[in-house]
């Protein structure tokens, strides 16, 4: 089976990786998106230092507004153990990721041993409409919403209805909401920067901020992409920076506007995208005067780029250690259904031995 | 290769050697000088001293909290300057990268993260692997998990306890244990608002007390090297001078190690209710022998505190500069961020005082640590100048002048005289971690010991001196000169490994089952997982 092709050419990997390592040393604005595991990130962020590049995550427009909710506001959260553990009252913000809703149907179908209100109450914020993970057993959770208001406006109404004042519109349900927090010990609200822009996130720790005054609350962050905010850890403790982050001036900047790889791309900033992704599609558009280097799970060359590179998928193809949103932490997975693919660090490992003469530091 | 550094001033105070003379190196290990043998390598070190590779107990390094910081706090990094190009993300902020690095050119080649949450252990030691250079360390923090306080509650046997903490440190791959307001993470949770010494966390009917003695005795009784690392209750509030000192009385006989004093030696005189109480615990700490201390000395300026005292954390908000925090409830202690600006101001001058008070009266330089609590009390990057001010009563003077005069007058700093010399500053940054960490490999100067030295050429200024080291040797490698990084390598990350009982991890798999529903493994990590060659360096528990 091939691994490597330059343009539509099966390719040695080393001569694919050199081919990739030439264009990226001729390059004057490389650009880096990717959607892989720690080791992953760390190679490619110590190589997009090497190279100068700009990098983000391969859908990055979500995590930035999770990142933008940190750097800007800050916030109050809890662990997911200890909401599972603790929420007495589960409070669902808006629409959550896909891959999120086995954690909302596994809190629907336990009770808080640690939280001497030995039930779980559900209520959902958002307009009519949203679609809402599935509760087990059939439950369904309170609807708060504001008809067809924003998100934001909604949990403003919330907030402002919590501290006793008026709103234009009031929150259904609110008087059931207002109960339910009277008598809970530690409701948890679910968040993400899936669907909530950054007003709503930062509306939505405003209100935790208020419960706070007198009793206890906080919020379970459950990232848009796992991958992506694992990739946010590592690049903050690597380079002091969350996800784009530039090298172009030899040491790190980060600027979520100026680092967006997406904008880079289509403004034509860019004259190299390196995309490191197993698992996403490829984009459809090819940019006149940007070469790609694609690392993906392939078994063909990508259409339009200048080297492919076949890569294993983390935890399936290969050993890795990715963020869970199930522990809140990094986690250790073993392969899956190992596979001679190799992993993307190994990739990028290989393509900075044919650019630079030193190895990457990681 | 046999390295010959050649007629320095020698202080080592373990083995006695105060003076000048020649110091060999062959590979990785100090060594006797060889009859008749020449150098592969000389390094002439007249007027210089040599000392070893100092060592920090009590570093915020690495971690959940600490890169929560670094995700709240990007502007910090605009007063970064350029680094030098030739180490690897070295030019980055506030990064793991850089953390070695600076770390090495001051000569520290050992460093102890101190507060790693259980759960978090695979993603701390992944940041430590990232640290270049230095040798690293954690220790695990217990006393808020409901594992630990329902055993407490439960009368559970001693050896069922141990059995827990010795999982707890092998798993995490830890070099000891920390316990952080004990209770008060838990009590936190259940909306109590402050927590003393003697308060019982509710739905367990546990004091904090009695975590402490517990955690005291359990790590006493598996023969871990470093005594129980405590962070008392109350830190920063007036009056936990009391805390403090109950807390020492606590000790009871067994060793038992203080975290970051400072922060704990505030009376209540004054008008503001606000004095120093650094005699009062100097001395308690003076007639305690089996007690052991760290500082966490304010410098002045712009910092960011992390800790996983969730409860201290979240009172402290109202005081954030920038006004941001996170404030993060976790599976046990969680913690805080909270950015935090030290003025010359009344407050600030006092805790400042205060530090410096409790290191110069403190006699024994044996059981008083160096320490900011990085980046509590100040970056470790403040390090020389305080070295300066510990040995210099003329820096001490200088400094004092643009300094509240009010809270001046409520210490007594002023009127001590005392100058710390470098045979003392060898003992408490060299000499004093490695025994009281179990690291019989480190610290000193003696044939067999890890070739970790630190080489400084005099200097009137003293910040000068020790903020730059001539050169640095890290296993026998030559990693810094001229105070520059010249060679870029990997330490590892020292642990202890203790038994573990295998009831004791069914047990645990059935608990994680039950209430997180989740198997042990997703807590679990294999050494490979951190994807270094040999990330880890065993340390021998006490026999």
């Amino acid at each position: 089976m091939a691994v490597a092709w330059i343009g539509n050419r099966e390719a040695l990997i080393e001569r694919a990786a050199a081919h990739a390592a030439s264009l990226l040393s001729s390059s004057r604005c490389p650009v880096f998106s990717f959607d892989t595991d720690i080791d992953g990130t760390r190679a490619a962020i110590a190589l997009a230092e090497r190279a100068g590049a700009a990098y983000d995550h391969a859908d990055g427009a979500a995590l930035a507004r999770e990142t933008a909710l940190f750097t800007d506001k800050g916030a109050m959260t809890v662990a997911p153990g200890e909401t599972r553990r603790r929420a007495d009252v589960v409070v669902i913000v808006g629409e959550l990721p896909r891959i999120h809703h086995g954690l909302v149907g596994e809190l629907a179908g336990t009770v808080p041993d640690l939280s001497t209100v030995n039930q779980r109450a559900f209520f959902v914020v958002g307009p009519n409409g949203m679609s809402v993970p599935p509760l087990n057993g059939g439950r369904e959770a309170t609807r708060l919403s504001c008809g067809q208001a924003s998100l934001a406006a909604t949990l403003a109404a919330l907030r402002a209805q919590y501290k006793g004042r008026r709103t234009s519109q009031p929150v259904s349900n609110f008087n059931d909401f207002a109960k339910a927090l009277a008598a809970a010990r530690f409701p948890v609200f679910l968040f993400s920067g899936h669907a909530a822009e950054g007003l709503a996130l930062e509306m939505l720790q405003g209100l935790i901020a208020d419960l706070n005054r007198n009793s206890r609350a906080s919020g379970l962050h459950l990232p848009a992409n796992e991958n992506g905010w694992g990739s946010t850890l590592a690049s903050a403790w690597m380079t002091g920076f969350p996800l784009r982050t530039g090298f172009a001036r030899g040491f790190p900047e980060f600027d979520p506007w100026r680092c967006d790889v997406a904008r880079m791309i289509a403004a034509g900033e860019a004259d190299l995208h390196l995309r490191i992704s197993a698992a996403t599609a490829q984009p459809k558009e090819k940019k006149r005067r940007m070469a790609l280097i694609a690392l993906t799970k392939t078994q063909e060359p990508v259409a339009g780029a200048a080297v492919t590179i076949a890569i294993g998928e983390a935890g399936l193809d290969h050993d890795a250690v990715v963020y869970s949103s199930r522990t809140g932490s990094l986690r250790s997975t073993e392969a899956q259904a190992a596979s001679q693919l190799p992993s993307a660090a190994t990739i990028i490992r290989l393509i900075a031995t044919h650019a630079f003469a030193e190895p990457l530091p990681c | 290769m046999l390295t010959k550094i050649a007629g320095g001033d020698i202080i080592d105070p373990v083995n006695g050697r105060l003076g000048k003379g020649d110091l060999w190196i062959k590979d990785d290990k100090i060594v006797p000088a060889p009859a008749g043998g020449a150098a592969d390598r000389t390094i002439e070190a007249s007027g210089c001293i040599v000392m070893a590779g100092a060592i920090d107990i009590h570093s915020h390094i690495g971690g959940g909290n600490v890169n929560t910081a670094r995700l709240l706090l990007p502007e910090q990094h605009a007063a970064h300057q350029l680094r030098p190009a030739m180490t690897p993300l070295s030019n980055a902020g506030w990064s793991t990268f850089q953390t070695g690095c600076l770390y090495a050119k001051m000569g520290f080649t050992t460093v102890v993260e101190p507060a790693m949450s259980p759960g978090a252990a695979l993603h701390t030691h992944l940041e430590l692997a990232d640290i270049p250079i230095i040798d690293k360390a954690t220790l695990a923090i217990l006393g808020n998990d409901d594992f630990l306080l329902s055993m407490i509650r439960d009368d559970a046997p001693s050896t069922m306890i141990e059995d827990y903490v010795a999982w707890t440190v092998a798993s995490t791959r830890a070099l000891g244990v920390k316990v952080i307001n004990a209770g008060a993470a838990a009590a936190f949770k259940e909306n109590v608002r402050t927590f003393s010494l003697d308060d019982v966390v509710p739905s367990y009917g546990v004091s904090s007390r009695k975590i402490v003695k517990t955690l005291q005795a359990a790590v006493d009784s598996l023969g871990l090297p470093h005594p129980l690392h405590v962070h008392c209750n109350n830190l920063g509030s007036p009056g936990s001078a009391d805390t403090a000192a109950a807390t020492i009385a606590a000790a009871d006989g067994l060793p038992l190690h203080l975290a970051h004093l400072q922060f704990y030696g505030y009376g209540t005189e004054g008008k503001r209710g606000f004095s120093s109480a650094a005699a009062r615990l100097a001395e308690l700490v003076n007639a305690t022998p089996e007690v052991t201390i760290d500082i966490g000395q304010v410098m002045f300026g712009q910092t960011v505190t992390v800790s996983s005292d969730v409860m201290r954390q979240f009172s402290a908000r109202g005081s954030a500069h920038p006004k941001k925090t996170v404030i993060h409830d976790g599976d046990g202690n969680g913690g805080g961020i909270v950015p935090y600006s030290y003025g010359k101001d009344f407050y600030g001058t006092m805790q400042w005082a205060i530090g410096l008070e409790l290191f110069l009266l403190i006699d024994d330089p044996w059981r008083v640590f160096f320490t900011t609590d990085h980046p509590n009390g100040a970056p470790f990057t403040a390090y020389p100048a305080l070295f300066e001010l510990l040995m210099s009563r003329e820096a001490r003077a200088e400094m004092t002048a643009g300094l509240s005069r009010s809270a001046l007058a409520l210490s007594t700093l002023a009127a001590i005289d005392r100058e710390y010399t470098f045979e003392e500053i060898a003992i408490m940054t060299r000499a004093a971690p490695a025994k009281l960490l179990g690291l019989t490999d480190r610290g000193h100067l003696g044939a067999g010991a890890t070739a970790d030295i630190a080489v400084y050429r005099r200097d009137r200024s003293i910040a000068k001196m020790l903020g730059r080291a001539a050169y640095v040797f890290k296993d026998g490698d030559l990693v810094v000169q001229d105070g520059e990084i010249i060679h870029y390598r990997w330490g590892k990350a020292l642990r202890l490994k203790p038994p573990v009982d295998k009831a004791m991890v069914r047990r645990l798999e059935d608990y994680h089952q039950q209430r997180y529903g989740l198997s042990l493994d997703w807590f679990n990590f294999p050494d490979s997982a951190i994807a270094r060659e040999q990330p880890f360096g065993e340390v021998p528990c006490r026999t």
